[in-house]
């Protein structure tokens, strides 16, 4: 699906994409958002803000975890500035290609692209200032996994600044099992 | 997604924002019907 979405981000989806959502719903600053290319924010696919939780200092080490085309991945970049790196994760290679082309059209030069997932990041231990991720770790179904991989790629002291949907209710077995609630 | 971070070791694990991420969707009615919402959470590794 997230295939599609990198190609054809106006197709039909069960979810909202790109920067107008990012701005309108999800609170993005939306001359940052400008700043980037279209080819990248109209693949935007989050949930929710994890820039809305802090800001991301200078100098830091970023890992976005399912960077996707790579709008949280290049505010990030652009925020750690060039003493600082901001690396993304994804499985799917043509949301890759976007974020490294969006990197490299944005002439930002302390941005990395990593094939991999959450429960595998290709990332050293304890290298990290701040994982990121929006969206991602819902659909992972080894979840405390992930959160191992997180808790081993940050330093002490690091901090996680994620976006993820969340139930607010208890799910019968019924819903659970109805596919056609959870897909699009 | 909290108890997770918690159970794993982090500290200061707290959910600062909610978003309508479905409205407007296909899946909006399914969102209101369970609350399904987009949050952001924030959480601290400790020093091991």
């Amino acid at each position: 699906m997230y295939a599609r979405v990198a190609a054809a981000p106006d197709g039909s989806f069960h979810f909202h994409r790109g920067p107008g959502y990012a701005a309108a719903r999800l609170g993005y600053d939306e001359t940052e958002l400008a700043a980037l290319p279209l080819e990248v924010t109209s693949s935007f696919a989050g949930v929710a803000n994890p820039h809305a939780i802090g800001a991301i200092p200078a100098g830091a080490v970023v890992v976005d975890i399912g960077c996707g085309a790579g709008t949280d991945l290049l505010l990030a970049a652009r925020r750690v500035g060039s003493t600082g790196r901001a690396i993304g994760v994804d499985m799917t290679a043509a949301m890759r290609a976007r974020a490294i082309d969006g990197a490299i059209r944005c002439g930002l030069t302390n941005v990395e692209v990593r094939a991999g997932d959450a429960t595998h990041l290709p990332v050293d231990d304890a290298s990290v200032d701040v994982v990121i991720s929006n969206g991602v770790l819902n659909l992972v179904p080894e979840k405390e996994r992930a959160v191992a991989e997180i808790a081993r790629v940050l330093k002490a002291g690091g901090r996680v600044q994620l976006g993820d949907i969340v139930i607010g209710e208890v799910l019968s077995d019924e819903a659970l099992r109805d596919i056609d609630l959870w897909t699009g | 997604m909290i108890d997770v971070f918690t159970s794993a070791g982090f500290a200061n694990v707290v959910l600062t924002h909610r978003y309508d991420c479905f409205e407007g969707t296909t899946k909006q009615s399914t969102a209101r019907r369970y609350r399904v919402q987009g949050v952001n959470v924030s959480a601290i590794r400790h020093a091991m």
